[in-house]
């Protein structure tokens, strides 16, 4: 050290502390300790030591079978862990950080409870703990002069109406928005701020200008006034970098952006860039784009999107990286409850949503499996579903691919038919277990009844036909906690405390490799990660419970207590 | 109010065919809106549009989709010295959807919704495993249907939906198809308009209120009146769907959201300015 130092004056510290990093790594190696290591490796399920390198693992066992590796070399023998359960780094295969970006900056208050590295979002239940805890929070504007919370929900906080804000405060723009994100109040404030006068908005039967209110499409002609805000790219920055202490504080070190250009993709990409590769980042990101985002980049057609895509990897650096992947989409949202459904349909009657035609989506499908891709298709209902099959059997018949990586992504509802057929034609599923918590007990009520809704995330089927499953966030959609997948998986308890369908649960065996190993093989990564093993970069996830031995209740409370990158130790700091 | 009219139907239907023969008619610049998830501009580009105005917007809930362009279209619209603006819906919108914008969006009313239909592919799409219930809906919800490419068994599974059509043949001016005769009530199929061939139709369209009962005696008190049929909007800020022929008059409550919307058909020369004593 000193001597380079000295050799060259003009040596910054940075590549200087680069270079030592390198040195160390190249020569040291480290040996973590652990009560117990769940490799997640059906051969050696089992071990108390791994033994790391230059970001990658030697050797996985105790510390007396490593003796070959440490006999010639230098090493240190680390127990930071050693009272602690190593597990391979977590894997969310499917979240959007531009969602998160928007959603992160603003001030959070919401009926449940919410944890965040920076703090807890506690529970607030009542239109009094609302108020007061709105105007303790007006201090800091979270948009530059505007103040925007998120989480209002009537039913706990009762009404919001601007002559209510008003109370509270008047000048300084106030902007609610609701949990459910289809509606937004403002107070005088705000309405100034923003320049919405009530001539603006006469006769538009969505926005209630009296009460401040905007609505579903009222809504849109809000966002469309605050979209200076909430898309500033400082603001978006900020939020970006929040969402990189979430992820680290869910234990992950893998994430999958799977929808690049859901808003701006150059935007996207260069500022995920900026933030994301550097030392400091404790994951990697893998980069789906969104195939239908890249044809208003590719003069409107999809062979020439193609193009462009599979140029995409020349982008490629250390932690950000594209690969042969697309992401295409059936069917609408599963929140939104615009899902394509079979028979029997919906309760009351309304139609799900397309959004491509199938002509097109086959049309664009065969492109990208035709040239090889890995396509990861976007279904929610099982119509949706169906279309994805009917599609890529079609294609499996003109030019048959094995292991082909077909992957059924969010796999809301469907039949156990499907599961079987889907398993038959080599497809992957990466599935939100999350709707089984949240929303069952709505579906189960009041949108398509008690059988279809208790088998939503029909997840146990899948493992029982082979098929290579994997659990996903979609954060912002459920939190970024893979443990809390894997619990809502396991256990299928809603919201309400009801077993949905016990017989779709999974074991914790299985649950844990659905955000590890299966998580993975959906990324196409399982030679690297996803297990801990002789060869794989050196990825654990480090808890203070095993999950695997504890009350299947208990899991998504375990407490991460660090992340390894790569052979780097991300301590989590408890707040 | 700049009116707004949707143009739904299923993909290769001939909506882009359409708009453009609106576009040469037109002697005013409209504005057109092109809503596709695919290879949008490819669609925006087969538009021939000289001195109008063409956007090309993508789909989303506002949700998933902080962009709005559909929003910010109309906005931008709103910039522009535009007599009209129509939105060319995608192959799997459901048309009512986008109504909502002209019933809501702030400097904008509805005009209506136009579905065009093919015949040579309707029944396909309608037993189609996936599309069916969506092709249905662009039916159902059309205020005027545009058939083209059809047969006379076409014709006959329109009827069967109560659609309200129109053959490419019959039409003399789609501007006036797509702004003065589309009303969005699904007034009258064409068989009905046949039987009153002799008489003569007229569109009230106002966002006056209106009193109900005044509208209810104006319409028995005048025996030129055959048929009326449309929405009213009242005091209260309530829609009634009105159906009214020699002998019935009758008025139920609506959820459809609109302006007063009323279309006469009579026998003499109605005087629209004679219908004053129905404003309340």
């Amino acid at each position: 050290m000193v001597g380079v130092g000295g050799s060259s004056p003009l040596v910054s510290t940075i590549s200087l502390n680069y270079f030592f990093l390198c040195y160390s790594y190249l020569t040291m190696i480290k040996v973590y300790k652990a009560k117990s290591i769940i490799t997640m490796n059906p051969s050696l399920p089992r071990a108390d030591a791994v033994a790391v390198r230059d970001g990658l693992i030697l050797e996985t066992g105790s510390v007396d079978s490593m003796k070959p590796w440490l006999e010639n070399n230098d090493y240190e023998i680390d127990e930071q862990f050693k009272d602690s359960i190593i597990v391979p780094g977590l894997i969310d295969p499917h979240l959007h950080p531009s969602m998160a970006a928007v959603l992160l900056p603003t001030f959070f208050i919401t009926a449940m409870e919410w944890r965040f590295p920076w703090g807890d979002t506690p529970a607030t239940t009542s239109p009094e703990d609302y108020d007061k805890r709105l105007k303790e929070a007006l201090t800091n504007p979270t948009h530059k002069d505007i103040f925007i919370t998120w989480g209002h929900h009537d039913l706990w906080h009762g009404p919001m109406s601007r002559s209510r804000l008003n109370k509270i405060e008047s000048n300084k723009p106030i902007v609610v928005w609701n949990r459910s994100f289809h509606e937004l109040c403002m107070n005088d404030g705000a309405l100034d701020y923003l320049g919405i006068t009530e001539d603006d908005v006469k006769g538009a039967s969505q926005i209630d200008f009296e009460r401040g209110r905007f609505f579903e499409l009222g809504l849109g002609y809000a966002v469309q006034k605050l979209n200076p805000y909430i898309l500033d790219p400082e603001i978006f920055k900020e939020g970006l970098l929040k969402l990189k202490e979430v992820v680290h504080f869910g234990g992950q070190t893998t994430i999958a952006d799977m929808a690049v250009g859901l808003f701006n993709f150059d935007n996207e990409f260069d500022t995920q860039l900026e933030l994301y590769e550097n030392e400091d980042n404790p994951f990697r990101v893998e980069l789906i784009a969104h195939a239908t985002a890249l044809i208003q980049y590719a003069g409107g057609s999809n062979l020439e999107a193609e193009k462009l895509i599979a140029k995409l990897p020349e982008r490629n650096t250390h932690k950000l990286n594209f690969r042969k992947r697309v992401k295409l989409f059936t069917d609408g949202a599963f929140f939104a409850q615009v899902a394509q459904l079979m028979e029997p349909g919906y309760i009351d009657g309304h139609e799900g949503e397309w959004l491509s035609t199938p002509e097109q989506f086959e049309e664009v499908a065969r492109i990208y499996w035709n040239q090889g891709y890995a396509i990861h298709v976007h279904v929610t209902g099982d119509l949706g579903l169906e279309l994805a099959l009917d599609t890529l059997e079609k294609l499996q018949f003109e030019k048959p691919r094995f292991n082909h990586g077909f992957t059924l992504e969010h796999f809301g509802l469907s039949t156990p038919e499907q599961v079987y057929r889907l398993s038959k034609l080599g497809a992957n599923v990466s599935a939100n277990a999350y709707y089984v918590h949240e929303l069952s007990d709505l579906y189960a009520n009041h949108t398509v009844g008690s059988e279809r809704a208790s088998s939503m995330s029909r997840i146990g089927s899948c493992f029982r036909e082979g098929v290579t499953t994997g659990l996903h966030s979609d954060f912002t959609m459920a939190p970024a906690q893979p443990l809390m997948s894997m619990w809502v998986a396991v256990n299928r308890v809603n919201e309400k405390g009801n077993v949905m369908s016990p017989e779709e649960r999974i074991t914790p065996q299985q649950g844990l490799e659905a955000i590890t190993i299966n998580a993975a093989r959906i990324l196409g990564l399982d030679h690297e990660i996803g297990t801990v093993r002789a060869g794989k970069k050196a990825d654990f996830t480090v808890l203070n419970k095993d999950p695997l031995e504890i009350d299947p209740m208990e899991i998504k409370d375990i407490e991460i207590i660090a992340t390894v990158f790569e052979g780097k130790v991300f301590p989590i700091n408890k707040k | 109010m700049i009116p707004l009219t949707i143009i739904s139907g299923y993909l290769g239907s001939g909506k882009t065919t359409l708009i453009n023969q609106l576009l040469r008619e037109a002697k005013n610049p409209i504005g057109v809106l092109v809503n596709d998830f695919g290879d949008l501009q490819v669609d925006a580009k087969l538009i021939e549009n000289k001195d109008s105005l063409t956007l090309s917007l993508t789909n989303g809930c506002v949700c998933c989709n902080l962009n709005e362009d559909l929003g910010s279209s109309l906005e931008q619209m709103k910039e522009k010295d535009v007599e009209a603006v129509v939105i060319e819906a995608s192959g799997v919108a459901l048309p009512i959807k986008l109504a909502n914008y002209g019933l809501t969006w702030p400097g904008y009313s509805l005009s209506g919704i136009l579905s065009v239909v093919q015949g040579e592919s309707l029944i396909n799409l309608l037993s189609d495993k996936f599309v069916s219930k969506t092709v249905r809906a662009q039916i159902e919800q059309a205020d005027q249907i545009l058939l083209n490419r059809f047969q006379d068994k076409d014709k006959e599974i329109l009827s069967r939906l109560n659609a309200d059509y129109i053959t490419e043949k019959e039409v003399k001016s789609y501007w006036d198809l797509i702004f003065e005769e589309i009303t969005p009530v699904n007034c009258f199929t064409e068989q009905e308009l046949d039987q009153h061939s002799t008489f003569q139709s007229s569109v009230l369209s106002t966002d006056k209120v209106i009193n109900r009962n005044r509208l209810e005696r104006y319409l028995i008190k005048n025996s030129s009146i055959e048929r009326a049929k449309g929405w009213i909007r009242d005091e209260g800020g309530k829609t009634w769907l009105l159906q009214m022929n020699k002998s019935e008059c009758n008025f139920s409550i609506s959820s459809y959201e609109t302006n007063t919307r009323l279309v006469f058909i009579h026998t003499q020369d109605l005087d629209l300015n004679s219908l004053d004593p129905i404003y309340s």
